[in-house]
């Protein structure tokens, strides 16, 4: 990939044994719109804020949480562009899992490949690093499923994790709440409320989007009227 | 103790700064709002507006070769606000993957597809050092079969959103603020009203009336699909329709 002119890394060491670019590729990430993400005992729910530039925007055209399969959804902090590439990648990988096996990409395979595309970001000539970190959850023959990719390629499956502008506090406030046996709609009750904790202005259904996948193994994006029942509980 | 900024690279390609920040992106929007010029978008309930201003800087120029109004395809029209020659660029590459499109899938390309390929073609700017972003935004509007008129925006950061009304260029915040205004309620505008709110609002932020061969109108309505720039006569029947209005 890239020009032969630029077939060096720009990715590189600096003297104490760091790549810089990676954390400035941390830091825009942490100033992208938070997001989070629970594993339930019966599914996993991810969340995110859905600040847009003007109410000229139409809302309904962005859907920032996205699925690379039936089964494995995904979201993002960070720089939305980037994201489309990754979501594209990994939709392809999973497509030839599938036409190879026969059998749909387990949740980890699929988080494997993506970070291998995102470390070789890092290390390859004439790239930058991508500006996202990705929550991705699934639900498959392991049960229920939750990972979070860095723009260094490393990945890690969390019980709950928040990412983003007010990553802090998120994950302190899920610290407290999170329980082993947590069921599907607690966690959706959960996830809302921490992302009330920071939250600028008054949450809606036009604000956040959540997606989740229960044991019925079917990834979904909730509808704006669904949030509303949700967020009326959580009242 | 991270290193500073990247050796002084990071403003020249598109590498992150200490910051997080992408220069090189942040400084192709500037060049976009250089160029000079303001457009402006409006989605009706039926029809879909672009308006953008025609500065011919010189009076030996050949006045109708001067454009940035682009139909790439019968359906699809897109107004670019930026550098000229990455506007035509752009512009040529959309009409050649709108063709294919029809070609490989047999219908005509939704205005979001093409939307999201310019955005995502973008993208690719700002992560490989070869290639710089493009100093454009371009505006993508058409009339589609299942979900009626759309009006797109693509930056050189490779965003793209719906918009029910927006503007790019100079004085891309003041039309927002404007826009915001008459589009709070919702309105549901008619053709009529949807091309003369884009006028007004581009005649209102550049605090100037506009002969009819200052600037350029483009349209999509439901029950005429096909891009059209308007002529002459019909931007000035719409420009005495405002005037009388006010």
């Amino acid at each position: 990939m890239g020009d032969s002119q630029y077939s060096f890394s720009l990715t590189t060491f600096s003297p104490s044994g760091k790549l810089v670019q990676i954390e400035h590729a941390l830091t825009a990430v942490g100033s992208g719109q938070t997001s989070l993400g629970i594993k339930a005992s019966n599914g996993v729910v991810i969340a995110t804020e859905k600040k847009l530039p003007s109410i000229l925007v139409d809302e309904a055209s962005v859907q920032k949480i996205q699925h690379l399969t039936p089964n494995i959804g995904t979201v993002y902090s960070g720089m939305g562009p980037d994201f489309r590439v990754l979501v594209r990648k990994s939709r392809k990988q999973a497509e030839q899992y599938l036409r190879l096996y026969k059998e749909p990409i387990p949740v980890t395979q699929l988080v494997r490949e993506t970070a291998t595309v995102m470390q070789e970001f890092t290390q390859s000539g004439g790239v930058r690093p991508f500006g996202v970190s990705l929550l991705v959850a699934g639900y498959d023959d392991k049960g229920p499923q939750l990972y979070q990719v860095d723009p260094s390629g490393s990945y890690f499956s969390w019980k709950a994790s928040a990412m983003g502008k007010n990553v802090s506090n998120a994950k302190t406030f899920l610290e407290k709440r999170y329980t082993e046996d947590m069921e599907l709609d607690d966690a959706i009750h959960t996830a809302i409320l921490t992302l009330k904790e920071g939250f600028e202005g008054e949450i809606s259904s036009k604000n956040i989007e959540i997606g989740k996948i229960g044991a019925d193994k079917v990834f979904r994006v909730l509808t704006p009227a669904e949030i509303d029942d949700y967020l009326a509980e959580v009242e | 103790m991270s290193r500073g900024s990247g050796g002084g690279y990071d403003r020249h390609i598109t590498i992150f700064s200490p910051e997080g920040r992408l220069f090189q992106v942040e400084y192709a929007f500037k060049a976009v709002k250089a160029a000079g010029i303001t457009s402006i978008g409006v989605r009706g309930k039926d029809s879909v507006c672009v308006v953008t201003q025609k500065k011919v800087p010189d009076k030996l120029l050949d006045q109708s070769s001067v454009t940035h109004l682009f139909p790439v395809t019968k359906y699809l029209g897109l107004l670019a606000t930026g550098i000229t020659a990455d506007s035509r660029s752009l512009v040529t590459q959309a009409r050649n993957e709108a063709a294919e499109f029809r070609f490989q899938y047999g219908y005509e390309m939704p205005a979001d597809i093409l939307a999201k390929w310019i955005a995502d073609k973008s993208q690719v700017y700002t992560q490989h050092a070869y290639m710089r972003p493009l100093g454009v935004v371009a505006m993508v509007l058409g009339i589609d079969e299942e979900r009626g008129p759309l009006l797109y925006k693509c930056d050189p950061a490779g965003h793209f959103y719906g918009h029910k009304a927006t503007s790019a260029g100079v004085k891309e915040q003041e039309a927002i603020n404007f826009l915001e205004k008459k589009m709070k309620e919702n309105p549901a505008f008619t053709y009529d009203e949807t091309v003369q709110t884009a006028i007004s609002a581009l005649q209102s932020v550049l605090q100037e009336d506009f002969k009819a061969t200052e600037i350029e109108v483009g349209v999509v309505r439901a029950d005429n699909r096909i891009f059209r720039s308007l002529e002459t006569e019909e931007i000035e029947e719409h420009l005495t329709a405002i005037s009388e209005r006010d």
